[in-house]
C-alpha cells in the first residue's frame, strides 16, 4: 500500500493525462478540457469528459488520476445538490471553491490526485475563476487558470493569447486556440476538446475535433 | 396500570400495545392536515399550515412540503423539529444512492430506508419515537408515480390518495368517495382543495395558510412545482365553485 | 499475464476470457472461470491477484443481487458498473486495496441496449465499444480499432474476436490454450463456441 502511494505521489497526476483551462471574459467565463482517457502513453478512449456541471452558473474541470476525477466529481455533485436542497438556492462559484478546498483538504494525508479548475458566474453575474492544488490550496485569478499534464504549455500560450474584456465568441476563440495548440505539444492529452462558455443567459457547449494522434 | 408501560418506548403493555408509539400518532392527529392524491399524470401534495401570525417571519418558504430528491417530495404532519432530522437524513440517503448507482433511488427502497430509522426509535431504549408522519410523492422508471404514507411506528403503505393530521378521518371519507382511478391532475387539484376546505378549522382558505405542490413528468424530467402563496390564491380563485359548494352543504 | 476481451455489437456483447490460473511460473489450472454473473443480464469479468479478484467479485455479485431483491427488479448495467467502481475506489484508499481489473458486459432486457465497461485496479471506469484488459491491450486494441464497427452482428463480432485471439497466439509469449466465450444479450448470458 505504501508503495502504491509513493508511486502515485510521483506520477498520480500524470498517469491518465489531461488538460483543463478556464478563462475570464467580459460578463462571461469559459472552461475547456481535452477528451483523452489513457494509461500513460496508451490511449483507451477519446470521449472522456473532465468538466462537470454543478449548476447552471458553476462548472468544475478536474485533471489528474481518472479514478479520483470520477470519485471527486460525484462527491462534489452530492454536496452541491445537498446545499441546494437545504438552502433553497444554488451554490455560488466562490462558495463552491471553498467547498472544493475543504473537501480536498479532508484527504490531506492520502490526497485525491487531481487538480480542479472552477469557473462560474456569481449571484450578480460577475465572472469567477480559480484553481486549487491537490490538497485544496486555492489560487484566485482574474485572467485564466490551467491544470493537468499540459499546464506548462497552457501557461505560456494563455499568457500571450488572453486579454481583458473578451466577449463570449472572442473568448471561445481564444480558449480553443490556447488549448488546442498547447495539448498538441503534450502526448498525454488531446484527441478532441470540449468548451463551455457560461453567460448570464445561456451556456454554450461546443465539441472540437482536433488532431487524432 | 398503564403508567408502568407508558414511559418506555420499547416495552409492550400487557394488552400488547406500545403506548409511546400510540401517543406519537395521537400527536400527529392534532397537527396540520397534509394530503396526497395520485393520478396517472402526476401527484398532488397539499398541506395546512397551523401557525399563522402576521408577526411570524417565515424562515424558509416551506414548512410542510419538502423536496427530498429529483424524483421525490414529501408532506409532513407532526412535530416539525423531528421532521427536519428525518428530512435531512432522507436527502442524504437519496443523494448517496445516486452517487453510488448514478440513478435515482427507487421510491419504495427510499421509503423503507426512512422507516428503518423510525422503527429503530420504537425498539431501542431510552428514546422517544419520531412524532411525524410523512406522505411521500415519488416517481421511478419501473413503477411510475407512487404515493406512500409512513407513521411513527415505521410502518409504511402505498396509497392512491391519503391524508394525515387533524381531521384526517373526515378527509379520508371524502377522498374515498370522490377519488377516481382516471383522474386528471387538474381534477386531483380541485379534490385536494375541496378536502382541505372541508377539514380545515379556519373559515376562509388562503395562500398563507396552505402549501401546495405537484410532482409531474415533462420531457423525461421529473418536476416538483411548489406553489407560492400568490399562486395558491390564484388556484383557490379558480376553484371557487368547489369551495362555495362546500359551504352550502 | 491474463487477458479479457469484450466487443459490443448492435444488440449484444461478445466477451472472451482466458482460462489459465497462474502462480509464479506455474500454470495451476486450465479451466479457471474468470467471470461472475451479477444478474441475468450483467456479466462481470476479472483478472488480477488470485484471491483478491475472486473475493472482490463475489462480494460485488452478492451485493448486486441483494440490491435487486430489495427493490424488486435487477440493477441496470450502468448502475452495477458504478456500484462496483464505488466499492473498488473505497478499497483503493484502505490499507489493503483489491488488485483487480474488470470488464462489465450487460444488456438491458427491456430495450436490448448493450453496454460494455472497462475498469482498472485504480477504479477508473470507462464505457467503451470494445475493450481489452491485461497485456492483451498492447496486441488487440489496434486490431479492434481497424475492424470494429458499432453495428456488427454476432458472426462479424466472432470473426473479429478470432482475429484478436490469433494475434495473441502469434505474438504473445503466453500460450492460452483455452478461452471461454460468452454472449450477453437481452435473453441473458450464454457460453458459445467460436467455431
Amino acid at each position: 500500500m505504501i508503495t502504491f502511494f509513493l508511486v502515485l505521489l510521483q506520477s498520480g497526476n500524470e498517469y491518465n493525462g489531461g488538460a483543463v483551462v478556464a478563462m475570464v471574459g467580459k460578463d462571461c467565463v469559459a472552461i475547456a478540457s481535452d477528451k483523452r482517457f489513457g494509461l500513460e502513453l496508451l490511449t483507451l478512449a477519446t470521449d472522456f469528459e473532465k468538466i462537470f456541471k454543478m449548476n447552471d452558473k458553476c462548472y468544475i474541470g478536474l485533471a489528474g488520476l481518472a479514478t479520483d476525477v470520477q470519485t471527486l466529481s460525484e462527491e462534489l455533485k452530492l454536496k452541491c445538490d445537498l446545499y441546494k436542497l437545504r438552502e433553497e438556492r444554488e451554490i455560488t462559484p466562490k462558495k463552491f471553491a471553498h467547498l472544493v478546498s475543504s473537501t480536498l483538504y479532508d484527504h490531506r494525508w492520502g490526497p485525491y490526485f487531481c487538480e480542479p479548475c472552477i469557473a462560474g458566474l456569481d449571484e450578480n453575474n460577475k465572472p469567477f475563476i480559480c484553481s486549487t492544488d491537490l490538497i485544496g490550496c486555492i489560487n484566485f485569478a482574474k485572467d485564466f487558470v490551467v491544470c493537468g499534464t499540459t499546464a506548462r504549455e497552457l501557461y505560456g500560450i494563455c499568457e500571450s493569447f488572453w486579454e481583458p474584456d473578451l466577449g463570449p465568441e472572442e473568448l471561445f476563440e481564444v480558449i480553443s486556440q490556447s488549448l488546442l495548440n498547447a495539448f498538441d505539444r503534450d502526448s498525454k492529452s488531446g484527441w478532441g476538446a470540449v468548451v463551455h462558455i457560461i453567460t448570464p443567459e445561456k451556456i454554450i457547449t461546443r465539441h472540437l475535433k482536433t488532431r487524432q494522434d | 396500570m398503564a403508567r408502568r408501560y407508558d414511559s418506555r418506548t420499547t416495552i409492550f403493555s400487557p394488552a400488547g400495545r406500545l403506548h409511546q408509539v400510540e401517543y406519537a400518532m395521537e400527536a400527529i392527529s392534532h397537527a396540520g392536515t397534509a394530503l396526497g392524491i395520485l393520478t396517472k399524470e402526476g401527484i398532488v401534495l397539499a398541506a395546512e399550515k397551523k401557525v399563522t401570525s402576521k408577526l411570524l417571519e417565515s424562515m424558509s418558504s416551506n414548512e410542510k412540503i419538502y423536496p427530498l430528491n429529483e424524483n421525490i417530495a414529501c408532506a409532513v404532519a407532526g412535530i416539525t423539529s423531528d421532521a427536519n432530522i428525518l428530512v435531512d437524513y432522507a436527502r442524504r440517503v437519496a443523494l448517496s444512492y445516486r452517487k453510488t448507482y448514478l440513478e435515482n433511488i427507487p421510491v419504495e427502497v427510499f421509503v423503507q430506508r426512512i422507516c428503518d430509522v423510525k422503527q429503530d426509535y420504537t425498539q431501542h431504549g431510552g428514546l422517544r419515537p419520531f412524532g411525524v408522519s410523512f406522505i411521500y410523492a415519488g416517481y421511478d422508471e419501473k413503477f411510475g408515480f407512487q404515493l406512500y404514507h409512513s407513521d411513527p411506528s415505521g410502518n409504511y403503505s402505498g396509497w392512491k390518495a391519503n391524508c394525515i393530521g387533524a381531521n384526517s378521518p373526515n378527509a379520508h371519507s371524502i377522498l374515498k368517495q370522490e377519488y377516481k382511478e382516471d383522474m386528471t391532475l387538474k381534477e386531483a387539484k380541485s379534490l385536494a382543495i375541496k378536502v382541505l376546505s372541508k377539514t380545515m378549522d379556519s373559515t376562509t382558505l388562503g395562500g398563507e395558510k396552505l402549501e401546495f405542490a405537484t410532482l409531474t413528468k415533462k420531457n423525461n424530467q421529473i418536476k416538483l412545482n411548489s406553489y407560492s402563496s400568490k399562486e395558491i390564491d390564484a388556484l383557490l380563485e379558480e376553484e371557487k365553485d368547489v369551495i362555495n359548494n362546500n359551504e352550502e352543504n | 499475464m491474463e487477458v479479457l476481451l469484450g466487443i459490443q455489437g448492435k444488440d449484444f456483447v461478445l466477451v472472451a476470457s482466458d482460462a489459465l490460473a497462474i502462480t509464479s511460473i506455474v500454470a495451476m489450472k486450465r479451466n479457471h472461470n474468470k467471470t461472475r454473473k451479477l444478474n441475468d443480464n450483467v456479466l462481470l469479468m476479472f483478472s488480477g491477484e488470485g484471491g483478491d479478484s475472486v473475493q472482490f467479485c463475489e462480494f460485488i455479485q452478492r451485493n448486486v443481487q441483494l440490491n435487486g431483491i430489495r427493490r424488486g427488479y435487477p440493477l441496470s448495467t450502468k448502475a452495477a458498473a458504478n456500484f462496483t467502481r464505488v466499492e473498488l475506489a473505497e478499497s483503493l484508499r484502505s490499507r489493503h486495496p483489491y488488485q483487480v481489473n474488470l470488464l462489465i458486459a450487460g444488456c438491458d432486457p427491456d430495450t436490448g441496449v448493450p453496454e460494455l465497461y472497462w475498469m482498472d485496479y485504480l477504479a477508473s471506469l470507462k464505457k467503451l465499444p470494445f475493450a481489452v484488459q491485461g497485456y492483451g491491450q498492447y496486441f488487440c486494441n489496434s486490431t479492434m480499432d481497424r475492424y470494429y464497427r458499432p453495428d456488427m452482428n454476432l458472426e462479424e463480432a466472432k470473426a473479429l474476436m478470432k482475429k484478436c485471439i490469433n494475434e495473441l497466439k502469434v505474438r504473445f509469449i503466453i500460450n492460452f490454450s483455452d478461452f471461454v466465450f460468452q454472449v450477453v444479450d437481452k435473453d441473458g448470458i450464454k457460453e458459445i463456441k467460436l467455431e
